[in-house]
């Protein structure tokens, strides 16, 4: 097991080393001042102009560009942003935990409510209920985010006016910041709205939350039912039908733990979609998140906001599709079975 | 003396034959399959049937309600933008921008994923786990990032956006089909053809490719599917189709100012793009669920 | 009172063919405490029947019979709760292929442990010891050593015939009165296949387990055996003792399977052919009519269109209009008329 995770932490580094050669690539043909897009800096005296030669090796050859470049990066030097003249990785730390509590939210709601509604779909003998719920999962699995996020505030939103549509918050609380997760923060503030404040704050992620969740909901039921469909004719779901325990009991212990196995693979190749999704959905609810944070630099042109938030989105990716590749083989047994014929 | 038939012959249909049964059993395949025949119809002569120019302004008709709605005309279909243009002309001139271009970054990133993942899937040791881990780098930056990366380098405009879309597609290609190629590699039939005397070349194209085909034609569904989301998503950021392209993302996008009065125009074009996936996605569902059999 | 009868027990399977009758009209008696073999090729159904004994059908089965009565009680009146409750108590199963019936996921101590009845006697805090303790004597029994180590193995991480005493174990653990024993020793080994035999007749003799013993091979089941039936492609041939239909068979097709049997005394000459009946088991989509072994029986005439009834003889049952038998059958005439 050791080897394993040493394997895995190599992987990562191997991975992360790759990307960091790829944004330097792409870095050096950006069409602006080298300087500007390593620092941005616009106008930098002399003396500032001396300082970013050295600390780049602006005037070496490309490797040791490269691996001052790197050295800076991973120092936690992410240049300044163009336009708020703040350090980036001060930005990157305000906008991260926006991002993190959507994405929760959002794939929690897809997990707690597809793979119940994926067992279902495929106990169920009942035609008609088994293509409506193919046609909806393969409708939400089609329907462009955008669309289904400017449609979703439209009614809900504006006609109905039951739910906010843009924003974390409503600006008449302020709550100071403690882990910067909004809802937790609500909670843990000693104001005395706090709790009004809380419910201000779910009812600002409902609608992203449920925008977002559809992706990864639809994914997970038509992945859940098509395991349990496959499992359920195995012989063991059979032996332990002969056995004589009662049918929900060989569901939920025998079939469920064995169809997980393919959801959670399924998880980890999903995360970069989900994170395309998890942009559109921040610009379109204005949610103070990396993703809109990273469209608005984009908008203006401003070089190190994008490669700050191109490396930690991606580097998140990284980590957190390794820690499913991980978590997948500690609780599938059968995993370690072809992990132990390698060795 | 002639033989007696006892039994009466069984046909045994070809895999192609077989596959083709299974799929056109599932009639949400089969209605799929002509809406994307449709699709492809309307995107290659879409502009000749249009009854307006996609830019053609008409000054008297401003934001028109689709004709079904009292207000509406017929001379207007599904109405109008803020700037009177017909947005069923302007539909018709955008689905090459949007299906068309999909089907072109497709076929690019699918050849040039197929022979690197062939390559790759063929190679064994240091070279094989070099590239591997190169495109697991890849991957790990979602396509509507390097969509970003691929701007601003390039700037905004349609054209970069087929770099960007191909740029996140062909990795996800070359993963699967290496993927694929690798699991066949070490099956038992690979090393009885070896030992037969086949050369590499011919455990390829002769042994593992058969077996292969189904997981090329699936992500291609998958990839076309995928490629019309990304065009839309990045035209509606505007990082895509700049304004007055008729491509359906960027659609929405113009649409967006008027959201309130005439939710037409946001809803049409969203609408648009919502079938001709979902048609994509039925084809490929279909199309995974007739090939699957002979995987069991 | 037999403990297990059966009469005309049909199954008819629906495909893409149109519907199949996989069984037709299958008789079985299993007394209390008796080892009854049944001996088909691979096809002929004998999966079928005991899974619709046990009760765990395929969606696409449709069940007839004039009757199926377990102990006195009509099985096909039960509701599926009842019958998952005989299941789990009074009969047991175990399956062709022992390392795939068993849950990859978790540990094999864990699903004997699920098999057993909870000792209502103890208290909750205890019952999980106890029950530990009884799955070990119980895998002790079936013959399997280091206990402690298979509970907290995988399935895939034992051998076939650890799998398939493990699955003995959880199919007796809660004593059961039948046992249905499919192609328990498939693709084992002749020592391990040994072991498993006597271990069932152990637990035949020790608990008064009866045992349904399904097989292809009629020389491994005439040793172990007291009453045998012979099936073909979904009928029965003939039943009965099992040491009469050795000596003496009455049908054409046991007579074919037991001159089927390779001869080692070293009087067959060199190269010579192996008796074998002409031609092959027919596709479940062409069943003949009639008895279906008639395409291929050496004895068959213009008659066997017509399905023989299973007619008595003393303790010997059989189907055949044309049996290795001088005195005609009684029943037969009825089935003429």
């Amino acid at each position: 097991m050791a080897r394993y995770l040493l394997r895995r932490l190599n992987l990562f580094l191997a991975t992360s080393f790759v990307l960091f050669i790829v944004l330097f690539i792409v870095t050096s043909h950006f069409p602006v001042e080298k300087s500007f897009a390593l620092t941005g800096l616009h106008s930098p005296n002399a003396q500032q102009i001396e300082q970013i030669e050295k600390n780049y090796s602006l005037n070496d050859g490309q490797f040791s560009q490269f691996f001052s470049y790197l050295q800076q990066r991973l120092s936690g030097d992410l240049g300044i942003s163009a336009t708020s003249q703040r350090p980036v990785i001060e930005e990157l730390a305000s906008v991260l935990p926006a991002s993190f509590e959507l994405a929760a939210v959002s794939a929690m709601l897809a997990l707690t409510l597809g793979i119940p509604l994926g067992v279902l779909a495929s106990l169920s003998r009942h035609k008609i209920t088994q293509h409506t719920i193919m046609a909806i999962t393969l409708t939400g699995y089609s329907i462009p985010v955008f669309w289904l996020g400017l449609t979703l505030s439209l009614w809900f939103g504006v006609q109905l006016g039951w739910l906010p549509i843009s924003g974390q918050l409503n600006l008449l609380y302020e709550i100071e910041p403690v882990t910067g997760f909004v809802l937790i923060d609500t909670l843990l503030s000693d104001s005395p709205y706090s709790t009004s404040a809380f419910i201000d704050a779910l009812l600002h992620i409902i609608l992203p939350a449920i925008t977002l969740a559809v992706l990864p909901f639809t994914v997970v039921v038509r992945i859940t039912r098509a395991a349990i469909i496959t499992i359920m004719d195995q012989t063991y779901i059979k032996a332990a039908e002969a056995r004589g325990l009662h049918t929900s009991r060989v569901v939920l212990r025998h079939a469920l733990p064995n169809a997980l196995i393919p959801v959670l693979k399924n998880l980890g190749l999903m995360l970069g979609p989900f994170a395309s999704y998890a942009m559109v959905v921040e610009v379109i609810f204005a949610w103070p998140g990396v993703g809109a944070w990273l469209v608005s630099g984009i908008y203006q042109r401003d070089y190190t906001v994008i490669q700050g938030g191109v490396l930690a989105v991606a580097l998140i990716i990284i980590f957190i599709s390794i820690m499913i590749e991980v978590l997948y083989t500690a609780i599938n047994p059968l995993s370690r079975k072809e992990l132990y014929a390698s060795n | 003396m002639p033989q007696i038939k006892i039994y009466q012959e069984d046909e045994i249909p070809s895999p192609m034959k077989k596959i083709w049964h299974s799929f056109s059993d599932n009639p949400f395949a089969f209605a799929g399959l002509w809406a994307v025949i449709g699709i492809l119809l309307l995107s290659i002569f879409g502009p000749l049937i249009a009854p307006y120019a996609p830019e053609q302004q008409d000054p008297h008709a401003l934001l028109l309600a689709p004709s079904w709605d009292p207000a509406g005309t017929v001379e207007h279909f599904l109405g109008t933008d803020d700037l009177g243009r017909d947005i069923f002309s302007r539909l018709l001139h955008g689905a090459h921008l949007t299906f068309g271009m999909a089907l072109g970054i497709v076929v690019t990133a699918l050849t040039l994923g197929f022979v690197i993942g062939a390559v790759a899937g063929m190679m064994k040791g240091l070279k094989s786990s070099i590239l591997s881990h190169l495109l697991d780098a890849l991957l790990s930056i979602p396509s509507l990032l390097m969509a970003i990366l691929v701007v601003a380098v390039m700037g905004p405009g349609l054209n970069n956006v087929f770099w960007a879309v191909g740029l996140a597609l062909t990795p996800q290609f070359v993963r699967s089909i290496h993927q694929a190629i690798h699991e066949e590699l070490q099956k038992e039939y690979v090393t009885a053809a070896k030992l037969d005397g086949a050369n590499p070349f011919q455990v390829f194209w002769y042994v593992i490719m058969p077996n292969v085909w189904d997981t090329v034609i699936i992500q291609t569904t998958l990839g076309i599917s995928a490629a019309i989301l990304d065009i839309a998503a990045l035209g509606f950021l505007n990082l895509g189709a700049q304004a007055p392209s008729p491509e359906w993302g960027a659609m929405v996008s113009q649409g967006m100012d008027n959201l309130l009065t005439a939710p037409w125009t946001v809803t049409i074009p969203g609408i648009a793009i919502l079938c001709s996936v979902l048609a994509i996605n039925l084809v490929g569902d279909g199309l995974r669920s007739a090939l699957s059999p002979i995987n069991n | 009172m037999p403990l297990l009868d059966i009469r005309n027990l049909t199954i008819e399977l629906d495909t893409p063919h149109g519907r199949v009758k996989a069984l037709e009209r299958v008789s079985l008696t299993i007394n209390p405490a008796e080892i009854h073999g049944l001996v088909g090729e691979s096809g002929s159904g004998r999966s079928l029947l005991a899974r619709a004994i046990l009760g765990i059908p395929g969606h696409n089965w449709r069940i007839q019979a004039d009757r199926m009565m377990w102990d006195g009680h009509n099985l096909l009146e039960m509701s599926p709760k009842q019958r998952r409750n005989l299941m789990g108590s009074e009969i047991a199963m175990i399956f062709q292929d022992p390392s795939s019936s068993l849950d990859p996921v978790i540990v094999v101590g864990d699903q004997l442990i699920e098999a057993m009845p909870e000792n209502k006697k103890l208290h909750f805090w205890q019952r999980a010891k106890d029950q530990k303790r009884t799955a070990e004597k119980w895998l002790h029994k079936v013959g399997i050593k280091d206990t402690q180590k298979v509970m907290s193995s995988y399935a895939w991480e034992l051998s076939e015939g650890e799998c398939q005493k493990v699955m003995i174990a959880i199919a007796v653990a809660n004593q059961p009165r039948l046992l249905i024993a499919d192609e328990p020793t498939n693709s084992m080994e002749a020592k391990t296949q040994a072991q498993i035999f006597r271990l069932l007749t152990k637990l035949n003799q020790l608990h008064n387990v009866s045992i349904l013993l399904i097989s292809h091979e009629l020389e491994t089941l005439s040793i172990w055996c007291d009453q045998l039936s012979v099936m073909y492609c979904g009928q029965i041939m003939e039943s009965g003792p099992t040491s009469e239909i050795i000596n003496q068979p009455f049908h054409p097709y046991t007579k074919a399977l037991l001159n089927n049997i390779p001869d080692y005394s070293g009087l067959v000459q060199h190269k010579s052919m192996m008796k074998t009946l002409p031609g092959s088991a027919p596709a479940l989509q062409h069943l003949p009519i009639g008895c279906r072994l008639g395409p291929r029986c050496p004895e068959a005439q213009k008659k066997c269109v017509n399905q023989p009834k299973l007619c008595h003889k003393k303790n010997r049952y059989f189907a055949c209009h044309f049996p290795y038998h001088e005195e005609p059958c009684n029943d037969d005439a009825t089935t003429t008329s």
